[in-house]
């Protein structure tokens, strides 16, 4: 598939930051299925934790969508944090023979965009009912009853700053999770 | 759950993107790290009296070590996203203390005979660099703080560049109190101090600075 991944996500990643969720679906969507070619290339004997890698790097994108700065090419900050991962994972598993390829020689336009879903081993709706009441009700009203941060704030008597917070946090225990249960 | 419900699930109200995040929360820890080891200065050593009396000195001290806290902050923003390249904000750092460097072998050549040592050591060149990385000590705290929150591509330089700033907010705290006023002195004492700051911060960023 040749690649204007970078000229297709950049322009819906921009309007992502500015708040716009249609264009954030469409991006992390199109960041997934690269996510899924970065990583099934490099790990061709364990194909079963391709899709555990791929979420628990969609929830760290997600979390650290702060530190992409808009003047640097998307798909670099991308690519850094599908590599961090990876490195981590590898660190994690005492895995590092079953690396067949160089880490870094891959040329990324050349990669496969992989748009169907594999199974994800983890299910991180369960491990959603393992967080703190407050972070996951947070979690449950504004991201899967898509209530907004004021209708989730007065629900809960809690601020909208607080709400935020919840939902980040909860997101971040979610993220360590998969993280130390790998 | 599956990858497609994950994707809708983080997209949902997910909101904007404050703007300039990383660059104010980084200002923000400095911030109140000086805030802090002003108040140290204060309460304890005190402000030098003589302070507003020491005209150009003063200016070229606060001139050093602010331009080194700004190019040190860069450095620090640059190394805490992933896969930003931080070569362009480390040799601003290099610049500000190249040209520090050549300002100090300006007075010193020009100096009388026999005073090029005490306008590198003067009084108190033994407690300068102690006193500067004592005072980063908070600063470093709230930036490493602040960090652990971000993504370093390593936490070492992250950790470096966080020590550093934090070493020139020390640097600023301590020229309350510091009596010094050649620039030679300010280059290696002052300097010394923020580079065991940034030191100490490589090695504990090399640790904490994980994600």
């Amino acid at each position: 598939m040749s690649d204007d991944l970078e000229g297709r996500l950049r322009g819906l990643w921009l309007l992502a930051q500015s708040g716009d969720e249609v264009a954030y679906r469409s991006a992390l969507a199109l960041a997934a299925a690269r996510l899924r070619g970065y990583f099934l290339r490099r790990m061709r004997t364990q194909p079963d934790d391709v899709e555990d890698l791929v979420q628990e790097t969609l929830l760290t994108i997600h979390l650290q969508r702060a530190t992409y700065d808009p003047a640097l090419p998307l798909t670099a900050w991308l690519h850094a944090i599908a590599r961090h991962k990876f490195i981590d994972f590898l660190r994690r598993h005492g895995r590092s023979g079953a690396l067949h390829d160089s880490i870094d020689d891959v040329d990324e336009t050349l990669l496969p965009v992989v748009e169907h879903d594999l199974t994800a081993r983890r299910d991180i709706g369960k491990l959603l009912d393992r967080l703190p009441a407050e972070q996951r009700q947070a979690i449950l009203d504004t991201k899967i009853e898509g209530l907004s941060v004021a209708e989730s704030a007065a629900r809960s008597g809690a601020s909208e700053s607080a709400v935020k917070v919840r939902v980040h946090r909860g997101l971040q225990r979610l993220t360590a999770w998969l993280r130390s249960e790998a | 759950m599956k990858t497609q419900e994950l994707v809708e699930l983080l997209a949902r109200r997910a909101g904007p993107v404050a703007p300039r995040f990383v660059q104010r929360r980084l200002a923000g820890a400095a911030f109140a790290g000086l805030v802090v080891a002003t108040i140290v200065v204060i309460a304890g050593p005190g402000v030098n009296p003589q302070l507003g009396a020491m005209g150009a000195p003063l200016i070229q001290k606060l001139a050093y070590i602010g331009a080194l806290a700004l190019a040190a902050g860069w450095l620090t923003d640059r190394a805490s996203r992933p896969g930003v390249p931080s070569a362009a904000a480390a040799a601003s750092v290099l610049g500000v203390v190249l040209a520090m460097a050549g300002l100090s072998l300006v007075t010193l050549i020009s100096a009388p005979a026999g005073q090029a040592s005490s306008l590198l050591l003067g009084s108190s060149w033994s407690t300068c660099p102690w006193g500067v990385a004592f005072l980063s000590l908070p600063t470093l705290g709230l930036l490493l703080w602040a960090i652990r929150t971000l993504a370093p591509s390593s936490g070492r330089v992250a950790g470096f560049a966080a020590g550093l700033l934090a070493g020139a907010v020390g640097a600023l705290a301590y020229s309350l109190y510091c009596t010094e006023t050649s620039p030679a002195f300010v280059l290696v004492w002052y300097s010394s101090g923020a580079l065991l700051s940034a030191l100490a911060g490589a090695a504990i960023g090399s640790r904490l600075l994980t994600w």
